[in-house]
C-alpha cells in the first residue's frame, strides 16, 4: 500500500444521551443538522476539503443508519482507491469481543487498520461537533513546532471553562497540564476534541495504556497525561472561527439558529470550503400562495403553505396552510398540518403534529421543546378532554 | 433485466430555443430549478429499468457531458451495460429529426452488439415522466413495428421498435430513403404497422422559448409537479451540494419554485428560482424563470423574464417581457442601470 502523510480516525461511536430521543435510534454523529446535513457531515467535508483522504470512522452505538449514509464515501469524494473512507465496528477476535471502552481504545483497537497506511501523522476528530477547519494547517502547525502532539484549542468565556477540558499553555502554546473540567480554571483554552499524533509515539503510548488497569483509555484524560508525564512536547493550535459541541436539545437547536444570523460564523454558502452531504434528490421547494417566508433556512422537497419565521427546515417537509413554524427546527419528512403551531422546539423526522394542535414552551421558559410522538398524544388528549 | 435499449437522441437543433441553447446542447438546457431536459428521460428510462443508455450529441457537447459524466448520478455507471457517449464522427448534412438513421448508423456496433431487443428512442426536449416498460407492453400486445409515445395527440416523438427492425431500417437507409425513426412513422406510405401508446401524464414539448416559458410556470400546478416528480419515479440529476436556501427578514416569496443555495432578500412571486440564485433587497421578481447563478441586485423590478445561467442584473434595473414573448437575458449578460442625461 502506497505510504500516507496523515491518517484521520474519526470517532463516531457517542451516543449523545442528553439529546434523548433524538439519538434512541441513531448515533449522535448522524443526527440532523442545518437544513440538510448530519452531524458529521462536517468533519467529514473539513477531511476532504483539507486534503485527507483516508478516514477511519469508528462506530460502536447504533451505527446502522450511519453505515449506510457514510456508504463508500462518495458524497464527500472519499471512495478513492488507495485509502478512503473505510467504517470501523468493533470486532470479535479469536478470545474476546472487543467493544470500544473509550476513545483510545477505540483507536488502540484500529492499530492495524492505520499501520496498514504507514502514516507518519494521525489525526483524531470527533464526529459530535460542528466547525469548519483546515486540517493541513494544523498539521504544518504541528511540524513546524516539532511536536509530538497537537491538541486543537478554542478560547472559550472564562465561566464556561469549567465545561470543558482545559489545556494550560506557555505563551508559545507548549501545553503544560491538561484540566477535565476544571473546578478553577486556570485558562479558558478548551480542548476541541481534535489531535495530530506522530504515528510512532502514538502507537507506544496506546500499548502502554492498554495495559493500565486504571486507565479509561480517553485521550482527554489519560493518552494526553501521559505524552506530558514522560516529557513530550505537546503543542495546542489556537483555532479561530465558529465551533460548537451540539451534545443538548439546546445547544442543538442554538447551533441551528445561529445559521440564521445576518452574518452567521459558519456560512454554508462558502464554494471554496463545501459542506458535503448525501444528496436526497428531491425537487425544488414549493412556496405557495398562502406562504409566508421569513429569516428561514429550507431545503428542497419542501412544500410550505404556512407561515415559516426564524426557523431551519429540512427536506420533504410539508407545512399545511394556516400552520405557523418560529423559531423551529424541523426535521426531514415532518409534517405541520392545517393550523398547528410550532414554537422554539425541534421536530424529528417523520414526526406529524396533527391539525390545529399548538407546540409551544410555556411563557417565559427559555426551555426547548424536543417533540415526541407520546408528546403529540398527551396533548391531543388534553385537547379533547 | 430489462429488454430494452435506451437511445436519447440529442441532435436535434431547435431554432426557437436559441436564446438558450447558443452555447449548449437543447439536451442541457436548465429546466424546473435544479435540473437539465435529459434528466426527465433519462430518469424515465432508469426508472424503467432500463439498463443500457446510448446518448448521441450533437455539437456543443460539453456542457451535456460535463452534466452526464460517468452517469453515476443516474445509477448508470455499471460494469454491465450502463451508460454510452457516442459523439458524431461526421455530422450528415441533411435535415435530421429523431432517431437520425445517419447518425445512429456511426455506431451500429452498439445495438449490434448489445443483448437487448428492443429500442426506445427518444429526444432530448419532451419533459414527462412516462413508464416505457407499459409503452412496451403496449407495443407487443398490438404487434406493432414502431410505437410512437403520444400524450392527447400530441406526438412526444419517442418510439419503441424492435432492435432487428432498427437495424434493418438503418442499413437500408439509402434505398429506403427514410431518415429517421420518426421519418418512418410520420410517412403513411409503407408496410410498417405504425401504433401509438397514449402516455396519460404531463408531458411538454419544449420547441420555443414561448412553450419554455409557459410550461416552467406549469410547475407552479400542484397536478403538474406531482405529476412530474412522483416520489416513486424521482427525476435525477447532477449533485451540486448546494446549502438549503436562505430566506431574510425582508424577503416575501409567494407561489414560487425554488431550488437550493439561493439566497432570498426581496419580493419573489410566480417564478422559478434556480440554484445558486440572488435576488436583493428591495427587488420584486414576478413571472420570471431564472436560472443557476443568476444575480439580481437590489431595488430591480423584473416581469416576465427568462434570465440564464450566471446573468447579472445590476442595482435599479428594470426590465419587462410579457407572457407571449418574455424577454431572455442570454447566459452570461450583465444588465446595468441606463444612464440617462
Amino acid at each position: 500500500m502506497v505510504k500516507k502523510k496523515c491518517v484521520a480516525m474519526l470517532l463516531a461511536g457517542g451516543q449523545g444521551s442528553r439529546l434523548h430521543s433524538l439519538t434512541k435510534s441513531i448515533a449522535k454523529p448522524a443526527v440532523p443538522f442545518g437544513g440538510k446535513y448530519r452531524i458529521i457531515d462536517f468533519t467529514l467535508s473539513n477531511c476532504t476539503n483539507s486534503g485527507i483522504d483516508t478516514v477511519g470512522v469508528l462506530t460502536q452505538y447504533q451505527p446502522l443508519v450511519l453505515n449506510s449514509y457514510i456508504g463508500i464515501g462518495s458524497a464527500w469524494d472519499l471512495d478513492r482507491r488507495n485509502g478512503g473512507v473505510s467504517v470501523l465496528p468493533p470486532y470479535t477476535e479469536a478470545s474476546e469481543v472487543k467493544w470500544y471502552s473509550g476513545t483510545a481504545n477505540a483507536i488502540y483497537h484500529n492499530m492495524k487498520y492505520i499501520e496498514q497506511y504507514n502514516p507518519e501523522y494521525v489525526l483524531v476528530l470527533s464526529g459530535d461537533h460542528i466547525y469548519k477547519m483546515d486540517y493541513s494547517k494544523m498539521l504544518d502547525y504541528h511540524i513546524q513546532n516539532d511536536s509530538e502532539a497537537t491538541i486543537s484549542v478554542i478560547e472559550v468565556p472564562w465561566d464556561e471553562a469549567s465545561r470543558f477540558g482545559i489545556m494550560n499553555t506557555n505563551e508559545n502554546f507548549e501545553i503544560e497540564e491538561f484540566d477535565e473540567k476544571p473546578a478553577e480554571p486556570k485558562s479558558n483554552l478548551a480542548s476541541m476534541g481534535i489531535y495530530i499524533f506522530n504515528w510512532s509515539s502514538l502507537k507506544n503510548f496506546l500499548e502502554v495504556d492498554n495495559v493500565n488497569e486504571d486507565s479509561s483509555h480517553d485521550f482527554g484524560k489519560d493518552l494526553i497525561p501521559l505524552f506530558l508525564n514522560e516529557g513530550k512536547r505537546l503543542m495546542a493550535y489556537p483555532f479561530e472561527g465558529y465551533w460548537k459541541d451540539v451534545g443538548t436539545v439546546k445547544s442543538l437547536w442554538e447551533a441551528n439558529m445561529d445559521l440564521l444570523n445576518e452574518n452567521p460564523g459558519l456560512n454554508l454558502f462558502d464554494h471554496s470550503w463545501r459542506i458535503y452531504s448525501r444528496n436526497p434528490n428531491q425537487p425544488p421547494q414549493f412556496l405557495s400562495d398562502t406562504s409566508e417566508v421569513r429569516e428561514s433556512l429550507i431545503n428542497e422537497g419542501c412544500v410550505v403553505e404556512g407561515k415559516v419565521n426564524y426557523s431551519v427546515i429540512f427536506q420533504g417537509v410539508k407545512i399545511h396552510e394556516g400552520a405557523e413554524v418560529e423559531e423551529a427546527v424541523i426535521m426531514p419528512d415532518a409534517v405541520i398540518g392545517k393550523n398547528a403551531i410550532v414554537r422554539r422546539a425541534i421536530v424529528p423526522e417523520n414526526i406529524s403534529i396533527p391539525e390545529g394542535l399548538t407546540i409551544e414552551p410555556e411563557d417565559g421558559s427559555d426551555d426547548i421543546i424536543l417533540v415526541t410522538e407520546d408528546m403529540i398524544a398527551q396533548l391531543r388528549k388534553d385537547v379533547t378532554a | 433485466m430489462s429488454r430494452l435499449l435506451g437511445v436519447i437522441d440529442a441532435t436535434t437543433v431547435i431554432g426557437g430555443l436559441q436564446d438558450i441553447s447558443l452555447n449548449r446542447s437543447v439536451a442541457s438546457i436548465p429546466f424546473a430549478g435544479r435540473y437539465r431536459f435529459i434528466d426527465f428521460v433519462l430518469s424515465n428510462m432508469v426508472n424503467s429499468g432500463v439498463d443500457s443508455v446510448a446518448i448521441f450529441p450533437k455539437h456543443q457537447y460539453r456542457s451535456l457531458m460535463d452534466h452526464i459524466g460517468s452517469g453515476k448520478n443516474w445509477d448508470m455507471d455499471r460494469k454491465k451495460d450502463g451508460l454510452f457517449f457516442f459523439p458524431p464522427f461526421y455530422e450528415p448534412n441533411e435535415n435530421s429529426s429523431v432517431g437520425s438513421f445517419a447518425r445512429l448508423e456511426q455506431h451500429l456496433d452498439y445495438f449490434k452488439r448489445s443483448h437487448q431487443d428492443y429500442v426506445f428512442i427518444a429526444n432530448s426536449y419532451v419533459i414527462t415522466n412516462v413508464d416505457i416498460e407499459e409503452a412496451l407492453a403496449e407495443h407487443l400486445i398490438h404487434d406493432h413495428d414502431i410505437t410512437e409515445i403520444v400524450n392527447h395527440d400530441q406526438s412526444l416523438e419517442m418510439y419503441v421498435l424492435k432492435k432487428s427492425l432498427l437495424i434493418d431500417l438503418i442499413e437500408d437507409r439509402k434505398k429506403s430513403q427514410f431518415i429517421s425513426v420518426a421519418d418512418v412513422a410520420k410517412q403513411p406510405f409503407h408496410n410498417y404497422k405504425i401504433g401509438t401508446y397514449n402516455h396519460p401524464g404531463y408531458a411538454a414539448v419544449m420547441n420555443s422559448i414561448e412553450a419554455y416559458y409557459n410550461h416552467s410556470m406549469d410547475l407552479l400546478d400542484n397536478t403538474v409537479w406531482n405529476q412530474l416528480f412522483s416520489a416513486d419515479r424521482p427525476v435525477f440529476t447532477k449533485v451540486k451540494d448546494e446549502p438549503p436556501t436562505r430566506y431574510s427578514s425582508s424577503s416575501v416569496v409567494t407561489n414560487c419554485m425554488v431550488a437550493n443555495g439561493a439566497v432570498i432578500q426581496g419580493n419573489v412571486e410566480n417564478s422559478i428560482i434556480s440554484r445558486a440564485v440572488k435576488i436583493g433587497r428591495g427587488s420584486m421578481v414576478k413571472n420570471c424563470v431564472v436560472m443557476q447563478k443568476s444575480q439580481i441586485g437590489e431595488g430591480c423590478t423584473l416581469e416576465y423574464v427568462i434570465l440564464d445561467k450566471d446573468v447579472r442584473v445590476m442595482d435599479g434595473v428594470s426590465l419587462k417581457g410579457t407572457q407571449e414573448n418574455p424577454l431572455v437575458l442570454r447566459k452570461g449578460t450583465v444588465r446595468e442601470m441606463a444612464v440617462s442625461k
